[in-house]
């Protein structure tokens, strides 16, 4: 069911974003559209029965027709909290959402539970026991037709509720709590408002004389903000129960509409009050809590139907109007909650540049009424209307005199509207002059509509010139907010120049001799981008022209360097290039080949050596003969090939220590058997040689 | 006066000839081994000229074995020369014996450092 | 019964507990808000709603409030400060600037928003972060050619930026379509600091300026150079937001429709939701935040890890990154994570493979250079945190027994050593026994 209405709200309401600082939009449907978005139920029910108080008190006031099924739920726990002994909270709230839901509830019910309020009104201390019983009494008597409900000691208890008053206007909760608050006045003024209409018979105009002061003294320490919104805020950040402004404020606004709209006479309040307390719940815009939501339309709906002053808000569709589109001039004035207003006119009382306030352009201009869009247009502007900043003063004039009692139309309400169309740029051109005769080097016409650049040359004795004129369709001379020329260099290095203007023409002369130190000493390309914008200007545009190639002198040591440049970001990190180790290069080989061949080399001295000793004639005769020196020097002989052979294996397979430890053992072994047979061979020599 | 000079060396060469014969046969045989040694070294210089050093320690290795032992051969030959006085009281098995040991170690050094 | 009641509620905290930020557990969830009105509370409510249900926990106070604390002996309350307070000359309690660069020095992240009335405190904090507001009070950012197309914003102070960085871990990988709307001051980065980033560009034609006065000299900040977002990512992985714009955030410009000007495309629902969701799921570590654990390497055929390696050796090294995903670890996959072999200068730079189950792992050879080695990863990508990781290995050189033998380069040395040991033999022989 909610679904049917949130495409229709799209597409028709979801272009507009937000309104303008002095401009309140009234309540729209973008508010409804919020409120079947925050006001969801869960499991039929909208939670506690104050919430659903809340939400079915907003979809009322909003006129939401496509409301969430919760009836029946809602109607069992609503019969069940009034037939119970529940709490007296739980009671006006029940009492509440059945005033609007009218489930079907007994009679019985209904007089019991006025004759438990009729026993805590007698016994009341708390201004809270007050307000929710007296509250509850009042709904009982739109609700329950038998049920007599009116009170008998209504001045006891006018007394006993003002009795809990503060002199700043302010009220406290109880006699025991010295806290005050602003939230608690509005709660007393509401409980007040409901004694008076449930007395039997009238209340001393005196007292109510004495509430009405309370009441402009409470608004005394109301604050302000600077477009003219009104509000309450609670001074005590730590008082009771801590309400945000919004809730303040809206408790008063609920207090004092409720108040003035049972008694008779008229409050002196500041004309401005009420509208200013319009402004600050239209200035909300549509806000995100469901509480906030629905303190914003609940007091709104307050001040719709008040008896101080109804006030009257004139909006503007669109504050920003095109001369090139053609666009009317489109006023609205609504009542706050976005309903008919009565039958009134229009007037552009003056309407003038922003900077100039003594020229009017338009002066005393009534607009007229279109009655199928219900908007007030200006039909044409005056022939000689240009683009600008302006500002309109309107003022609401009512036809019906007598309602000018009843409606607060603000007075004289000050909108600035941005009339923006097309600037004509023309006669542009671009040149190089040289510095002290002023004579043209270079001179380039520029197409600043299209996409052709220029290519320019100078160095630090020449100037460079840019010129061109811009005027409003009118054919005045136009000053844009922003007229930058830019020369960035390759480096990233940029320089930025405004471009004076006076009526209609735009000039910028660059002298390069004085700006040689700014740029940092740099030559190279520079390139030049021309941007022209301003609020009014509908063809606002940034160009590049093309570029300059600077000559510059050369930096001086002391000069400033250029300042750093931002790396990209996107360059900065990255994976970097991979290394692999370039290990040494092995030896070089020789071929295999080679290396037997002389292996096979290395034998040769040895065969020789074989041969030479044959040659030579070499005998054995020297051996011993005898057994013993024989077998002595055989074993000598094979003890030093042992040695060889080990060491043939240490080369091939063992290790130093394995080696050593046999080396030892057949050292020994060769040690005695080598002086055995040396010692035999030299006896033998001996022998020989005496004999 | 070249040929002169060719005449004298040759009657140099000649008489240097037959003094060597006159020499004992033990010395002759330790004049071969030294030779050999010598030899063996020299090809393996020209190979390592040919080839570079790159087992430097398997050259030196080579190198030093056939050094070392030619140098003990000389040393061994000069004690066991009958006509140098020097060493008259030697015996000529002692010096042999020396000779031995001391190869046997060379050896063992040269196997250990040959890689 | 009341035994039964203390273990419930000790029950009940403990999930509280266990989700207290952690370097095991990134994401925040307690989270401090400052407003300098409770109604931004209810104007920017779609914001925070997306947070809350995205698990956090926030706690609203209003930025003078002088019970607020941010830690109290060492110890922090919050695991993340949301400063959306941009008039507040002075904060409550005993928060104050120097406080909130504590805070975010000790790693926590921190969201600030500024906007046109931005007091000089909250100037200060930003500038302290890395970002430097316009010094003009009055300067805003206007753009006459970017501007929003719009009925009643005829100033060009509200503008329509697309010009977002290019980074899916920071945006979110699906492609924002329409214009982000802005309203509000522009900053500059400094070019020296390698840690900030724009998030949201300013277009070429943008100036910040006093939209009611007339220019005189030129402005400051001007063109791209303007930063509209800005993302901090700090060395201890604390990240920032800073935007000049409060309203970004908010209801209002989340739901409204946006069309640039000079473009025919006409958008119903701006980008800033998505924009401003995806770039919180960044702040608060819930993409981009790594983790890099269980190093590991060891020689090829084996699985112990050695104290030393040897010249030329074939080795293998591991490493197991993963990212947070706001709620668990998820295996990280990406294709540039390398690994150094690192003394003075990378002996070796390898690119390392993954399973794509967050393992991973290169394959190397030693080099023939011996010192001590680190194996160093050093990781940045636009984004995400940085991993440094280290970790020493010294390499030796051959031991005596381990070079090469039996050279056949060598055999004629060989021959010769063999063929003296023969002659030797044979001399022994003959010199003995010779008559």
């Amino acid at each position: 069911m909610a679904r049917n209405l949130v495409p229709f709200l799209v597409l028709l309401f979801w272009i507009s974003i937000c309104q303008a600082a002095s401009i309140f939009q009234p309540i729209s449907d973008s508010h409804r559209y919020a409120a079947l978005e925050l006001f969801r139920p869960t499991d039929g029910v909208f939670g506690s029965l104050e919430e659903t108080y809340e939400v079915l008190r907003t979809f009322d006031i909003l006129g939401i027709q496509e409301k969430p099924d919760i009836n029946a739920a809602t109607c069992k726990s609503v019969s069940e909290v009034l037939g119970s002994s529940a709490a007296l909270k739980d009671l006006f709230y029940a009492l509440n959402v059945n005033g609007v839901l009218k489930c079907e509830i007994k009679e019985e019910i209904y007089e019991s539970i006025t004759s438990r309020l009729r026993t805590v009104l007698n016994d009341a201390r708390s201004l809270s026991e007050f307000y929710y019983s007296i509250g509850s009494l009042l709904l009982l008597k739109e609700q329950s037709s038998g049920v007599d409900l009116s009170l008998m000691d209504a001045d006891g208890i006018f007394q006993s509720i003002k009795a809990l008053s503060q002199s700043d206007g302010r009220w406290r909760y109880s006699s025991n709590n010295p806290e005050s608050s602003t939230y608690a006045a509005g709660l007393a003024l509401e409980a007040l408002a409901g004694v008076v209409s449930l007395a039997s018979s009238d209340i001393d105009q005196n007292m109510i004389g004495t509430v009405k002061n309370d009441i402009l003294k409470l608004f005394d320490s109301i604050e302000k903000y600077d477009d003219g919104a009104l509000y309450f805020e609670e001074k005590v950040v730590d008082a009771y129960e801590h309400h945000g402004p919004l809730a303040t404020t809206s408790s008063v606004v609920r207090g004092l509409t409720a108040f003035t709209a049972v008694t008779s006479g008229s409050l002196n309040l500041p004309g401005d009050t009420i509208f200013g307390l319009a402004k600050f719940f239209l200035g909300i815009g549509v806000p995100g809590d469901a509480k906030d939501l629905f303190n914003q339309i609940d007091s709104l709906a307050c001040l719709d139907t008040n008896r101080v002053s109804i006030p009257l808000i004139l909006s503007l569709p669109a504050t920003v109007l095109s001369l090139t589109k053609e666009d009317q001039l489109k006023v609205r004035v609504n009542t706050v909650l976005g309903s008919v207003a009565p039958r009134l006119t229009v007037k552009i009382v003056r309407a003038f540049l922003s900077g100039s306030k003594d020229t009017s352009v338009i002066e005393g201009e009534e607009l007229k009424f279109d009655t199928q869009t219900s908007l007030h247009i200006l039909e044409a502007f005056p022939k000689t209307f240009d683009v600008g900043n302006y500002v309109f003063v309107f003022e609401i004039i009512l036809h019906d005199s007598e309602q000018m009692d009843i409606y607060a139309t603000g007075g004289r309400i000050r909108v600035p509207i941005y009339v923006s169309g097309v600037v004509k740029i023309e006669n542009a051109e671009i040149a190089v002059l040289d510095s002290d005769l002023g004579s043209i080097e270079t001179q380039k016409k520029l197409d600043l509509v299209g996409e052709s650049v220029v290519s320019l040359s100078a160095n630090h004795l020449q100037k460079l010139r840019l010129l061109f004129q811009l005027a409003t369709p009118q054919g005045h001379g136009f000053k844009p907010h922003q007229a930058f020329l830019k020369l960035r260099h390759e480096s990233g290095v940029e320089h930025i120049f405004v471009v004076e203007g006076s009526g209609k023409q735009f000039e910028i002369i660059l002298d390069f001799l004085g700006l040689v130190e700014k740029f940092f000493y740099l030559s190279g390309r520079y390139d030049i981008q021309l941007t022209v914008g301003d609020a009014v200007m509908e063809n606002s545009f940034i160009r590049a022209i093309g570029h300059i190639d600077l000559d510059l002198p050369e930096a001086p040591e002391k000069a400033p360097r250029p300042p750093l440049q931002p790396v990209d970001p996107y360059t900065r990190y990255g994976p970097k290039a991979e290394i692999s180790h370039i290990f040494r290069a092995p030896e070089k080989r020789p071929p295999k080949e080679l290396s037997l061949t002389f292996l096979g080399l290395t034998f040769l001295p040895f065969l020789g050596f074989l041969i030479g000793l044959l040659r030579l004639g070499v005998n054995l005769k020297n051996f011993p003969t005898s057994t013993v020196p024989a077998t002595f020097a055989f074993l000598f002989h094979l003890s030093i090939a042992a040695v060889i052979l080990l060491y043939m294996f240490f080369w091939l397979k063992l290790d130093l220590f394995t080696t050593l430890k046999a080396l030892g053992i057949l050292g020994v072994f060769l040690v005695f058997v080598g002086h055995r047979t040396l010692s035999h061979l030299a006896s033998t020599s001996a022998k020989l040689k005496s004999a | 006066m070249a040929r002169s000079t060719s005449k004298d060396a040759q009657a140099l060469f000649q008489s240097l000839r037959s003094a060597y014969t006159a020499t004992p046969t033990t010395l002759k045989i330790i004049d071969l081994y030294v030779i050999y040694a010598v030899f063996t070294a020299l090809i393996q210089v020209a190979y390592m000229a040919i080839v570079g050093s790159f087992p430097f320690n398997s050259f030196l290795s080579g190198v030093l074995s056939c050094i070392g032992t030619a140098v003990l051969a000389v040393c061994l030959r000069i004690q066991v020369n009958k006509e140098n006085k020097e060493f008259k009281d030697l015996a000529p098995e002692r010096a042999f014996a020396d000779f031995v040991l001391c190869n046997l170690v060379l050896h063992l050094v040269i196997i250990n450092f040959l890689g | 019964m009341s035994k039964s009641l203390v273990v419930f509620t000790l029950i009940t905290l403990l999930p509280f507990l266990c989700y207290a930020f952690s370097p095991e557990n990134p994401t925040d969830r307690k989270v401090l808000v400052l407003l300098d009105d409770f109604a931004i509370k209810s104007s920017h409510s779609l914001f925070f709603k997306s947070l809350q249900s995205r698990g956090f926990h926030f706690d609203f106070k209003l930025a003078d409030d002088p019970k607020i604390a941010l830690q109290r002996y060492g110890r922090y309350f919050y695991d993340a400060l949301i400063l959306f307070a941009p008039t507040i000359e002075r904060f409550g309690g005993s928060v104050d600037s120097a406080a909130i660069l504590d805070f975010v020095d000790s790693g926590h992240d921190l969201i600030l928003a500024a906007d046109s009335n931005a007091s000089e405190l909250i100037r200060e904090i930003a500038t302290e972060c890395g970002v430097d507001f316009d010094e003009d009070p009055a300067a805003v950012v206007i753009d006459h050619t970017s501007y929003t197309v719009s009925e009643t914003e005829g100033d060009h102070t509200l503008i329509a930026s697309d010009d977002l960085i290019k980074s899916d871990v920071i945006v979110g990988s699906q492609k924002i379509e329409a214009p982000v709307l802005f309203q509000g001051i522009g900053h500059t980065l400094n070019p020296a600091n390698t840690l900030v980033l724009k998030a949201l560009s300013a277009s070429p034609s943008a100036y910040s300026a006093n939209p009611k006065s007339k220019l005189s000299s030129p402005p400051q900040l001007t063109g791209s150079a303007i930063s509209l977002v800005s993302v901090i990512q700090a060395r201890n992985s604390a990240r920032i937001l800073i935007s000049g714009s409060l309203s970004l955030f908010s209801n209002r410009f989340f739901k409204s429709g946006v069309q640039k000007a000079g473009s025919p495309t006409k958008y119903d629902k701006s980008g800033n939701e998505q924009f401003s969701v995806e770039l919180s799921k960044w702040v608060f570590h819930e993409r981009g935040h790594l983790k890099a654990v269980n190093v590991k390497h060891h020689k090829v055929g084996e699985t112990d890890e050695p104290a030393m390696y040897r010249i030329n050796d074939e080795l293998e090294y591991l490493v197991e990154i993963y990212e947070w995903s706001g709620k668990a670890w998820e295996p990280y996959v990406a294709d540039d994570v390398q690994v150094q072999f690192y003394m003075m200068s990378p002996y070796v730079l390898k690119t390392l493979s993954t399973n794509n189950k967050g393992l991973y792992h290169t394959a190397f050879k030693v080099p023939d250079v011996y010192g001590v080695f680190q194996f160093k990863v050093e990781y940045q990508k636009l984004g995400y945190t940085t991993l440094s990781l280290s970790k020493q290995i010294p390499v030796r050189p051959f031991r005596h027994n381990e070079y090469e033998r039996f050279i056949p380069t060598a055999y004629p040395y060989y021959g010769s050593a063999f063929s003296m040991m023969a002659g030797f033999f044979i001399f022994t022989i003959v010199h003995l026994y010779n008559k």
